[in-house]
């Protein structure tokens, strides 16, 4: 009887603080989810994208500086 | 006889001259492939030969010798394209880590961190398209 209650009592105590873990989190990164979550990715792919293009539009032209100057491209 | 010998002897000097020049040019260009197969020197995603330790005077100079020229030619090909010198440098880049960094030799990326370059393709930035295109 004893033990159990016992048991019990620290099996509530584990989950009044498990709430109360997540109620601080939560209250705790309400905030920051909100700003983090959306705006970061959608910038880096932009400027992946743009680079991207540049980089193919050049490609050719510096594949060719490359082979012109091997001098500067020692290997 | 005179002229004969006068010829002989420009031709002597000249070729003297030609070889010297050769031994300098020699002696750089070895200096740097020294370099790059000690792993002293290696090429970098920015499109320019970096320094892997700290090197010595005479192959630092090297070094920053070819990367003056090159950022002349990436800036004259950036002009003629209407793109920055970056760019152009940035895809020199691609294109060095690609096809002309050899196995063994080292290389840099955008983390800064020195690696030895295996017998697989380097893994490129997300901007560069590796192939032919």
């Amino acid at each position: 009887m004893l033990t159990k209650a016992g048991l019990g009592g620290y099996a509530g105590g584990m989950k009044q603080a498990a709430l109360l873990l997540m109620a601080a989190s939560v209250a705790a990164c309400g905030g920051c989810v909100q700003i983090q979550a959306p705006d970061k990715p959608i910038e880096i792919n932009l400027n992946v994208n743009i680079k991207q293009e540049v980089v193919l539009s050049l490609k050719k032209d510096v594949s060719e500086l490359i082979k012109d100057n091997p001098g500067l491209f020692p290997q | 006889m005179t002229n004969h010998r006068k010829t002989l002897s420009a031709i002597l000097g000249a070729t003297l001259l030609l070889g010297l020049a050769g031994t300098a040019i020699g002696q750089s260009a070895s200096l740097i492939s020294q370099a790059l197969a000690a792993g002293e020197i290696g090429e970098q995603v920015n499109g320019y030969i970096g320094f892997r330790g700290t090197p010595s005077g005479a192959l630092r100079d090297e070094v920053d010798a070819i990367n003056i020229k090159r950022r002349a030619i990436y800036t004259a090909l950036a002009e003629q394209r209407g793109k920055s010198p970056d760019v152009v440098a940035a895809t020199a880049g691609c294109e060095t880590l690609e096809k002309r960094v050899l196995a063994g030799r080292v290389y840099k990326l955008n983390d800064g961190i020195w690696r030895v370059k295996g017998a697989g393709p380097i893994a490129l930035p997300p901007y560069c398209v590796p192939g032919d295109g």
